[in-house]
């Protein structure tokens, strides 16, 4: 920090950071300034002019525009004097002059800083009798987004956004003066990820978004605060609904996560909530094998009575669990606590075959923190695509790059998005994960520039699993490596919503709540509360499910969780589904998974449930309830509290708020976190403290490649795809890119095929049809398929693949 | 759902026309400053400025069509809709207002029966009228294909008008059409130079739009 | 008379090949070149510093001096600005297309006294002529070894690029030009912190003249700094180019040197008005400057200094003269006019002001016109240019938008009788 300055503002003297902006000195200090380009979280531009102000200088009172004027020591501005209330009021009126008195039939009124500062600081009566700009009345400019230029004020707030923070500049100004208008490229949609932030700052309503449009009117819609599910970053979200209904969800400007930003699946990807697919009622299959609607009584005693029978006739380790990353972390620790205690079985996994140690994600030694990523001296991306799987995530590291001058190296099979910041590139082919490590490791080569990249600290590591082709044990072995660099610090790369509170939860073999590893005095400690733990040692996801097919495992307990449609080996899962004694599931809808299950309860879900989230870097934020829950749906502890009672246990819990008490006294690390400070003094979230001293281990990763006549599979999940929420918000549903095989022109060309065209895959769990898609940003030999796209079977965790006319 | 307009087909530049490109990319520190001289170089491969032509400069450079445009639409003389094979450009600013230009524009639009900023049918002239050329003191002046002729007159400008129509010259040689249609002119031009203009853009050697000694030394 | 030739010296006695290598070689070319390769680099900045020459491109900046604050950093660059086109100003036309290797050597020299190892020329687009003569010495001086690496064996290296423009008023600006240059809307940029001798080109230390200073520089090597300070009065040394249009016997570009009066420089340099027409008055120095009247200004020394004092500028050196014939509100519309459509749309005042100014005028001229038209016209133009102060206070990012306050100022000041005439006969009486 450096010294602060004295400002003198309106005759009073405040004291401000140097180098910052008048207009935010002014406002922490209680003088709002009026304001339209401004926006905290881009560089200024100083177009609107709306923030004129009159500073002193030795020549005289100066009128500057505060919002790019940097306070200095000394100086004196006045906010009010006549003047500058003369210019203000003119540029207001110059910004009235062509906008069109539309306000009764536009989303933004009530909510729009133009129709405020009109009323505030704006003349009365309007002199201008020409004829107003005239333009086609809002025009779709992609699937999301609306664009009404008429009311355009050209603050270049969506501009700036696009180029400077999402890095798509899809929209531009085009045309000058007078006839400058926003607009993008004929043909090319404003198709990107973040487009719904640009609608969020518009400051008047010439964006606006499809879903959202004539839905309701500011003043009748009522808010809460809470944090995205859809990623594992923890954004932090204003829920908004009208008659008990969600109709819009706005990012909240939170400092360590998301900044105000959100990604257009986090912004739209909420109408699955009020789906009439949502489950209303549980379901039991019935005598002809359908799944028919039952009462709560009828489902708990069938589940009850059936999960008894398995686990007196071969104990609780015949039973498993699969899920519970998508909800809560009272959800998660009942379930945890349901499984052990009242099942006694070790056997649980939230991570779908997702591939990485659990005890790397949650535990690992030198984990950092997201805002780490701004002081970083370097980043090193090697993972899954952050655009398309951590997207708010995505924006933090370009920003880091592109403003804060860090050094960005990424390593990833294909072209990413964050490629134009990164200072080193490196494509590879699937599965020779290894041998790019030890090359990155040696340095020579292609490598010496990482290296040197790299040699800057303090070093962000973000890592993960980049694609399903790709062994599980190279973000290990990557992150052993990582340690040796400067200042190394890791964020371990998982998807899930909230899959590192549901590991924190125990929501894994080894791991026990509070992070606590099996056989340890933690764990002894929570043995004394729920009585004795089970000591066989328990199935990760793939295990289980094998386990099922195989008959080795006879019950599964679904919660949240469609293994069919969501493990890279969908067979399997079919599979182990079809062979399975028992399923119960607890669900919002009848997924491909609970579709086959034996009984399903109805859950709750997001904006209908109160909870706490951990967040990537381990951060608790709270999650809020705004809308009822459909039909008789209820919370997941709550339905898995009744059904341990089935099965003679009394799991003790009684409210969300009590299980969060519960954590607190059990779970160490859980102890800083505190349930009613979370929507108050710790709204940004507490880190919960500690780790697990997990120190990742090196071993060599083998590289392999594909039996001759197979292409490389690079297999990894796109923004959009057929998760039953995408699947049921018809906003975003038809976005999903499909089935597709992307190839390098090379292949294409040995392989007779040009854009457009369509090809086998084929490889030993799986085969589907996908068109061709020239992908320059491959190696030759690699083909690149979406995971999980409507319609498309699963190809597993495969290799290598044949592709085919 | 939205109706979204679906991308329309491409036609890609020539070879010969990528290897210029590259020419001029080279010319600068940073690709991107060469959006200017591409673009003129995507109007004299099309005649004008097409979506196709800014697609392929995006291209070039590394930036979206939409930042091309953003560029393209901000200048006037990269016309982004088809203009005849002479471009009329009449000057109506203060020194030439002041000595007649409104009367010679009026002509030239009466003789060409072609209103400011429009093309005839034929797709032969078109006619715009423009902010001072920097011809002040040999007002009021036009450009042909920004060739210069200072100096005019109505009668000179119907003249000019039609011959244009009548000869349909291969290439725009602004001296000699300031010899056969101009009057005085701002200074002293020097010697006579046969350079010439082959379309409604600006004839300039690096460009390849240049005819004549100066084009033919290009090659 | 005030007449002393140096940027217009050799096309004045070489007319038909004033623009060749072999002819500016003929007339001493490229020995000022020569002569500052030997010297160090800031012995070059200290000479022309020592010559006191202002800048011709409209702001009047001693040109040393913006030298001397050029930012360490490196790379540097050079770019000459050669986008003239402030209506009524056509002399660096002349001086491209003439004598292109002066302002070359000019453009070299300035390179190495900065430290530049490339330099652009942005040549406005409406100038192929201007473009092709330069382009021409360009590669002359290449070809002699004027250009390119080890320049005249001294080590030292420049690369040189003409760089064309495609019709924005606005690039002329030099942070506008710097846009422009980058591939960018010809967007004039934030000053603070975009000064270009700090952050210019690629945000990298840039240097930016005009053609007509740049064209200066070797006279002043060769004959240094202090034999240019000799000429002219304070605070205006050297010679300028004036371009005079308008309702003059002999319009066209005169190098004067300063210090002689406007009535001198309208009646006796161009001429007088044609058929000895009264003269209604005058534009100083280009669109931008508010206008003289003769009761007021005729006997004003023509410097800068006399001419900020009087509360307008010599600006681009262009003289715009109206006589008695003039309709002042056709002239006011013509400008105003210009300034909407060149405004580069960023700011709200300009943007919007501007075109709005321009309606009214128009709808004044076809007859339309209101008495309460005249107080709006002030009013605007006040909240484009608060107080209607000159130099303007501005409410805007770069001097364009208050500029077309200018004229307004002028016809509401010296010519309110035609400005009512209009709207109360409903039309305009001149027609
Ligand atoms: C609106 C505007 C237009 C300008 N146009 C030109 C121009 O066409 N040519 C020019 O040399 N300077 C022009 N300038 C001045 C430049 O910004 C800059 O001051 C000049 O190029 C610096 O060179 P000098 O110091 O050699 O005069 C313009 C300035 C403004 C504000
Ligand atoms: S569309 Fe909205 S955000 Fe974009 S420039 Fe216009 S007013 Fe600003
Ligand atoms: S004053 Fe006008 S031309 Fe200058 S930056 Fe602002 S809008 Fe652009
Ligand atoms: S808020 Fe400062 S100019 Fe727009
Ligand atoms: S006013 Fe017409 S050329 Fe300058």
């Amino acid at each position: 920090m450096t010294e602060p300055v004295t400002v003198t503002i309106n005759r009073r003297e405040v004291s401000a950071q140097p180098g910052e902006m008048l207009i935010k000195t002014a406002q922490d200090n209680g003088v709002y300034i009026p304001r339209f380009c401004w926006h905290p979280r881009m560089n200024p531009v100083g177009m609107c002019r709306m923030c004129l102000v009159e500073i002193e200088t030795p020549r005289g009172p100066l009128m500057v525009t505060s919002c790019t004027t940097p306070v200095s020591d000394g100086m004196t501005v006045d906010t009010t004097n006549p003047s500058v209330k003369k210019a203000q009021e003119g540029v207001l009126e110059f910004l009235l002059i062509n906008h069109p008195l539309d306000c009764p039939v536009c989303d933004r009124a009530g909510e729009c800083p133009l129709q405020d500062q009109t009323m505030a600081y704006g003349p009365g009566e309007s002199r201008f009798v020409e004829e107003k700009r005239h333009f086609e009345k809002p025009i779709p400019i992609s699937e999301l987004v609306m664009l009404d230029r008429e009311r355009c004020i050209l603050c270049a707030r969506c501009t700036r956004f696009s180029e400077e923070i999402s890095g798509d500049p899809l929209i531009e100004f085009q045309e000058r003066g007078n006839y400058t208008e926003v607009n993008t490229f004929p043909d090319e949609p404003f198709r990107s990820y973040f487009s719904g932030n640009t609608v969020q700052i518009c400051p008047v309503g010439a964006l606006t978004a499809t879903p959202y449009r004539f839905r309701a009117r500011p003043w009748d819609l009522t808010f809460v605060v809470s944090t995205c599910q859809h990623c594992s970053s923890g954004d932090r979200i204003n829920l908004q609904s009208s008659q008990n209904r969600l109709l819009r969800i706005l990012g909240l400007d939170s400092e360590p996560t998301n900044q105000g930003w959100l990604s257009d699946k986090c912004r739209f990807g909420f109408e699955y909530v009020a789906s009439p697919a949502r489950l209303t009622s549980p379901m039991v299959r019935d005598e002809e094998g359908e799944l028919r609607e039952a009462s709560w009584g009828e489902a708990l005693d069938y589940a009850g009575g059936a999960l008894g029978e398995v686990i007196s006739r071969s104990g609780g380790r015949a039973v498993a669990g699969l899920g519970g990353a998508r909800g809560t972390n009272e959800d998660a620790y009942a379930f945890s606590k349901f499984l052990r205690s009242a099942v006694g079985t070790n056997s649980v996994d939230c991570q779908m075959d997702d591939g990485l140690d659990p005890r790397l994600l949650s535990g690992i030694v030198d984990r950092a923190r997201i805002a780490d990523l701004e002081g970083a001296g370097s980043i090193l991306v090697w993972g899954p695509d952050l655009k398309e799987e951590h997207p708010t995530l995505y924006l933090r590291v370009r920003r880091a790059a592109q403003e804060l001058g860090a050094g960005l190296v990424v390593i990833h099979p294909r072209g990413t998005g964050l490629d134009d910041r990164a200072s080193v590139k490196v494509t590879y082919q699937p599965g020779r994960g290894g041998e790019v490590l030890s090359e990155l490791m040696d340095g020579n080569g292609r490598m010496a520039e990482a290296r040197e990249v790299l040699s800057n600290g303090p070093v962000v590591a973000l890592l993960g699993r980049p694609g399903y082709g790709e062994s599980p044990d190279l973000a290990e072995a990557t992150a052993a490596f990582v340690r040796s660099l400067p200042d190394a610090t890791i964020l371990p790369l998982a998807r899930r919503g909230n899959v590192f509170g549901a590991l924190d939860m125990g929501l894994s073999p080894a791991l026990l709540p509070g992070r606590a590893q099996r056989g340890t005095l933690a764990a002894q400690m929570l043995a004394d509360r729920w009585g004795e733990l089970p000591a066989a040692s328990g199935r990760d996801c793939r295990r289980i499910l094998e386990g099922l097919e195989s008959g080795d495992i006879e019950a599964l307990v679904l919660v949240g969780a469609d293994p069919v449609r969501d493990v890279p080996d969908g067979g399997l899962a079919r599979r182990a589904f079809e062979n399975a004694g028992l399923v119960v599931a607890i669900d919002q809808f009848l997924t491909d998974s609970s579709r086959m299950a034996d009984v399903v309860f109805p859950a709750m879900g997001f904006s209908e449930v109160e909870g706490t989230v951990t967040n990537i870097e381990g951060r608790v934020l709270k999650v809020n309830r705004l809308t009822p829950g459909p039909g008789q749906s209820r919370p997941d502890w709550a339905i898995l509290s009744d059904l341990a009672a089935r099965l003679g246990v009394d799991l003790g819990l009684v409210s969300a708020q009590q299980i969060s008490q519960e954590v607190e006294e059990l779970a160490d690390i859980y102890r800083s976190v505190n349930w009613e400070r979370l929507d108050w003094e710790d709204r940004d979230g507490v880190v919960v403290g500690g780790d697990l001293g997990y120190v990742p281990v090196f071993s060599q990763v083998t590289s392999v490649s594909p039996r001759s006549g197979e292409m490389a599979l690079h297999y990894a999940r796109t923004m959009y795809d057929d998760g039953v929420m995408m699947r049921e918000s018809p906003s975003l549903r038809p976005l999903a890119p499909g089935s597709a095989a992307h190839l390098h022109p090379s292949d294409a060309a040995r392989l007779g095929v040009g854009e457009g065209d369509s090809v086998d895959v084929t490889s030993v769990s799986g085969s589907l049809q996908a068109g061709v898609v020239i992908d320059p940003t491959l190696e030759p030999g690699v083909v690149y398929v979406p995971f999980n796209q409507p319609d498309t079977p699963s190809l597993g965790s495969v290799l290598g693949v044949k592709v085919s006319r | 759902m939205v109706e979204i307009r679906s991308p329309s087909v491409r036609r890609g530049w020539s070879e010969s026309v990528r290897a210029r490109a590259s020419e001029i990319v080279k010319q600068y520190p940073e690709p991107r400053s060469a959006v200017m001289p591409l673009l003129y170089l995507a109007m004299a491969e099309e005649g004008y400025l097409t979506d196709n032509g800014m697609r392929e400069v995006a291209g070039a450079v590394g930036l979206t069509p939409a930042q091309v445009r953003a560029v393209a639409s901000f200048y006037t003389m990269y016309k982004r809709e088809n203009p005849g094979r002479y471009l009329i450009s009449c000057c109506t600013s203060i020194s030439c207002m002041l000595l007649g230009s409104d009367e010679v524009l009026r002509a030239i639009e009466d003789e060409s029966d072609v209103t400011a900023g429009e093309t005839d049918p034929a797709e032969l002239i078109s006619v715009e009228h423009v902010e001072c050329i920097g011809a002040c003191g040999g007002a009021p002046a036009v450009t042909v294909n920004y060739e210069l002729i200072e100096g005019m007159t109505t009668e000179k400008a119907r003249e000019l008008v039609r011959w244009l129509r009548t000869a349909r010259p291969e290439a725009i040689v602004g001296a000699e059409c300031q010899e056969l249609f101009g009057g005085r002119r701002s200074f002293d031009w020097g010697a006579f130079d046969r350079d010439s203009a082959l379309g409604p853009y600006p004839a300039f050697g690096p460009l390849g739009t240049v005819s004549g000694p100066a084009g033919d030394q290009e090659g | 008379m005030s007449v002393r030739s140096i940027v217009t010296d050799r096309m004045t006695r070489h007319p038909s090949d004033s623009h060749t290598l072999d002819r500016y070689l003929g007339t001493g070319g490229y020995r000022a070149l020569a002569k500052a390769l030997e010297m160090p680099p800031d012995e070059v900045t200290g000479e022309v510093k020592a010559a006191n020459l202002r800048g011709r491109g409209g702001a009047g900046f001693p040109c040393g001096v913006k030298w001397s604050f050029l930012a360490p950093a490196k790379p540097a660059y050079v770019v000459v600005n050669g986008d003239e086109s402030e209506p009524g100003t056509f002399k660096d036309r002349q001086l491209m297309e003439r004598d292109p290797h002066q302002m070359l050597e000019g453009t070299i020299i300035t390179s190495y006294a900065n430290g530049a190892n490339h330099a652009f020329i942005y040549i406005r687009g409406e100038y192929p002529r201007s473009a092709r003569r330069v382009q021409q010495a360009v590669e002359e001086a290449y070809a002699a070894g004027y250009l390119g690496s080890d320049i005249l064996g001294s080590g030292y290296n420049l690369e040189v690029t003409v760089h064309l423009g495609a019709g924005a008023y606005i690039c002329g600006e030099e942070t506008g030009l710097l846009n422009s240059l980058e591939g960018r809307r010809g967007e004039p940029r934030l000053k603070p912190p975009y000064y270009p001798a700090a952050k210019g080109l690629y945000m990298q230390p840039t240097i930016v003249n005009n053609v007509e200073t740049l064209a200066n520089i070797p006279w002043i090597i060769e004959n240094g700094g202090e034999a240019f300070a000799a000429i002219g009065p304070d605070g205006s040394r050297g010679t300028r180019l004036f371009s005079i249009s308008g309702h003059v016997r002999r319009p066209g570009n005169y190098e004067l040197v300063m210090g002689l009066t406007w009535r001198e420089l309208i009646y006796d340099v161009a001429g007088g008005i044609p058929e000895d027409r009264a003269l209604k008055c005058w534009i100083p120095g280009g669109a931008s400057a508010p206008w003289f009247v003769p009761d007021d200004h005729l006997d004003l020394p023509v410097t800068l200094d006399d001419t900020a004092k009087a509360g307008s500028m010599l600006g681009s050196g262009a003289v715009v003269i109206m006589d008695e014939t003039t309709c002042t509100v056709r002239a006011t519309e013509r400008l105003v006019r210009f300034f909407a459509h060149e405004s580069c749309g960023q700011c709200t005042p300009c943007r919007e002001g501007c075109s709005w100014l321009e309606r009214i005028l128009r709808r004044i001229e076809e007859g339309s016109g209101r008495e309460v038209d005249v107080d709006m016209l002030l009013d605007i133009s006040d909240n484009i240019s608060p107080g209607l102060a000159w130099p303007p206070r501005m409410t805007t990012i770069c001097p364009l938008g208050p500029s077309a306050v200018s004229p307004i100022l002028a016809i509401t000041s010296y010519f309110k009788d035609e400005l009512m005439a209009h709207i109360h006969q409903g039309g305009c009486p001149f027609d």
